[in-house]
């Protein structure tokens, strides 16, 4: 080999490393990317506290100032009231704002004789301010009998000053006004794991027994054919495509059980139909690899169609099941595009199956798209659902490598 | 005797029963096949009928002309009358998808004759094993991805050239992560078909004195050929398709096709998303479908190509 050739060929060699390494390089930044943006505001409280902040307004009777004494271990950060038992730390929420948060409570504090003062249904029930509850005021009265406010919203720039505040003027607090955490993502968990529990519900039957159809009982003729060819440019179809179809024909559906809006349920039909070619493709591959001496044997044995389906296939084929369902875990994590249109993109905390929800990723769209993008939650959300794909995309790999193996040996 | 007969009558009846179980078996499992392969046929006759709506006569509001629609070079829903063409969207929708085509198409090719055929086994195994999971990450996360640190690349590039962006929102932000996108799609079906090559071929080569790189890049990916372009076909497909994360870095242009690489742009599907939240029902929310056959049609065309692309693999690959 002359030199110019040997130059070349290190050239062609240099080129496909460099290739091969830059996808490296995407896929390390990406995750660098969502790991370092995701780990600062992802937190456990995240996971379980709701998204809208509720507020409350509560009346506290028999507030009057009585001698607490301080928790053991108070250290510089929190501020215990001596008269009323509890005590406040400062904070900063996601937004940057201060606020304030009740950190620990005597036993007897007046704190947990809250009673609900804003209009509605709960009104006048017995309400105890819960830990971590967002302190925005407390109304109290002062040695001359004058109601007076402290805390943020009246004009407390810090729990130091309030507590100071209440100790020297305060004879009895009379009411609180105080915030629960938001911008959690309990309520699009809640919908996102409804959303996967329905989806399953409709697409694996649907799924399996159509690929078990064209795997083991179909003839081989112009109308299977078709169903494949069929099934196969459904696997080709935009998600959304997938969305527009939710909603100008399945809504009917939804619509016949009296559920005019956008729902869990219109969603998770939508998302049955996009599976389809995925449970059905993982579905016949498991069934490829059982060797068809069982079915003989089966057969021969004088079991019917039905009892080697249902006795020898399926059992055999479980494990290709199992990762046609995790697949579809994974692909139903992801999905945004089809689901903004049949599950609307309203953030709800109390999600119901005939309405409107967002699952977790969707939820990232609704927090990004608005007026001002709430990029930390985006990626903290990001994470979690690459940590999820991830996780069940590997377990699919080895199982389909255990299968592999099983029917080698 | 009488017990003899009693038990063949019975068998009898088992047998019968069976054969009646196996015949419902097999119509419910027929017809969940049949209902599944009938979805495809529902999606087009849906969205087409109701995206036709607007352009009918018949339509209970203000009827969309065809002609307007399909070559006019503005968008504007705000306006009134609210303006809607879709031309240049098309344009706007082709150049994207495209531009990540080229930039991805060599890498991946690459990167397929890498894992195919030079890596040594155990890299092989991990390099596949991340083009899986390139493939697995959600469009929802690219977005996110691509709006924070896509964009700031594309803003600090056009400041390079004395050039301000729209925060880094552009048409090169959308075809940088659509390159990245599609890299999964057209890499697997480039390995699998290199895979397929008849290794009689190389080894021919090699004995003729080629030398194996020379073999892979002459002789290995010239048969692997129609199926590699297939696989291109499939990730334009996919690029034409995808919607969330695009329109994260879209921006949406309201008039004209973008040319300029550091302008904002609106693709098809960006058109199809945008202000979801904020419409009702009526011509807005209908023209998302006639947006919707659009982009069917565009996909159709890459499908038939796809298809085309197939039928010439046939011969060499797939001996």
């Amino acid at each position: 080999m002359n030199r110019a050739r040997r130059r070349k060929d290190f050239f062609r060699t240099a080129g496909t490393w460099a290739s091969a390494g830059l996808s490296v390089l995407v896929l390390i930044s990406v995750f660098v990317f969502v790991f370092s943006r995701g780990i600062s505001t992802f937190s456990f409280d995240m996971l379980t506290d709701n998204y809208w902040a509720t507020n409350y307004l509560l009346d506290i009777e028999n507030g009057e100032a009585n001698d607490f004494v301080p928790p053991a271990a108070t250290d510089e950060e929190k501020y215990f009231s001596r008269k009323f038992g509890f005590s406040l730390v400062d904070d900063i929420d996601k937004e940057n704002n201060r606020l304030m948060v009740v950190e620990s409570m005597s036993a007897l504090s007046p704190l947990h004789e809250g009673i609900i003062a804003t209009a509605g249904s709960d009104q006048g029930k017995t309400h105890p301010v819960p830990l971590g509850a967002r302190v925005r005021r407390i109304d109290y009265t002062n040695i001359n009998g004058e109601a007076r406010s402290a805390g943020i919203l009246g004009q407390d720039s810090s729990a130091a000053k309030t507590i100071e505040r209440l100790e020297i003027e305060a004879v009895s607090i009379n009411g609180l006004f105080y915030q629960t955490t938001g911008g959690g993502i309990r309520g699009s968990i809640i919908s996102t794991l409804m959303l996967i529990g329905l989806t399953l519900l409709f697409a694996l039957p649907l799924g399996v027994s159509s690929a078990i159809y064209l795997h083991e009982i179909a003839p081989r003729n112009r109308l299977t054919s078709w169903i494949r060819a069929a099934v196969e440019m459904l696997a080709g179809v935009p998600s959304i495509i997938f969305g527009l179809m939710g909603v100008s024909m399945l809504f009917r559906i939804t619509s016949l059980f009296g559920i005019n809006t956008q729902s869990i349920l219109l969603g998770s039909m939508t998302m049955t139909i996009m599976l389809l070619p995925l449970i059905m493709r993982q579905t016949e591959e498991a069934l490829i690899v059982v060797p068809a001496s069982l079915r003989m044997a089966s057969l021969s044995l004088g079991a019917s169609t039905t009892q080697t389906i249902f006795r020898v296939i399926l059992p055999n084929a479980l494990p290709g099941i199992l990762s046609a369902t995790l697949l579809s875990i994974s692909r139903i994590i992801g999905e945004s595009a089809a689901l903004i249109f049949t599950m609307g993109t309203a953030i709800s905390d109390n999600p119901k199956i005939s309405q409107g929800a967002t699952s977790l990723a969707v939820h990232i769209w609704t927090v990004m798209a608005g007026e001002q993008p709430n990029f930390e939650l985006a990626t903290a959300i990001s994470l979690l659902i690459l940590v999820m794909v991830l996780i069940l995309n590997l377990t699919v790999k080895l199982l389909t490598y255990r299968i592999n193996r099983k029917w080698q040996v | 005797m009488i017990t003899d007969k009693r038990q063949k009558n019975k068998l009898a009846s088992c047998h019968r029963r069976k054969l009646w179980q196996d015949k419902v078996i097999k119509r419910i499992f027929q017809g969940s096949a049949i209902l599944a392969a009938l979805m495809i046929l529902f999606i087009y006759f849906f969205v087409i009928s109701r995206g036709i709506q607007p352009f009918l006569p018949s339509y209970d509001g203000d009827q969309q002309n065809v002609l307007s629609f399909l070559t006019g070079n503005r968008w504007r829903p705000d306006m009134n009358p609210p303006i809607y063409g879709v031309g240049f969207i098309v344009i706007n929708t082709i150049l994207t998808s495209l531009g990540a085509a080229i930039i991805s198409f060599p890498i991946s090719v690459l990167t397929a004759l890498y894992i195919a055929k030079v890596a040594p086994p155990k890299l092989r195994a991990v390099l596949t094993t991340i083009v899986e999971l390139l493939a697995a990450i959600p469009s929802i996360v690219y977005g996110v991805y691509a709006a924070g640190t896509i964009t700031g690349l594309v803003d600090d590039f056009a400041g390079l050239f004395g050039i301000s962006t729209y925060g880094g929102n552009s048409a090169l932000a959308v075809i940088l992560l659509l390159a990245i996108m599609i890299f999964p799609t057209i890499t697997s079906l480039a390995v699998v078909s290199i895979r397929a090559v008849d290794r009689n071929l190389e080894l021919g080569s090699i004995a003729l004195g080629a030398s194996r790189m020379e073999t892979n890049f002459k002789v290995v990916l010239t048969s692997a050929k129609s199926g590699i372009f297939a696989g291109l076909a499939l990730g334009l497909g996919r690029a034409f398709g995808e919607a969330t994360a695009v329109s994260m870095v879209a921006g949406n242009r309201m008039i004209g096709p973008t040319l300029n690489p550091f302008d904002i742009t609106r693709t098809l599907t960006t058109t199809i998303l945008t202000g979801m939240h904020e419409t009702s029902p009526g011509l807005d929310y209908d023209m998302r479908f006639s947006v919707g056959i659009v982009l069917l049609l565009v996909i159709l065309v890459t499908n038939l190509s796809i298809q085309y692309v197939k039928r010439k693999v046939g011969g060499i690959t797939n001996e």
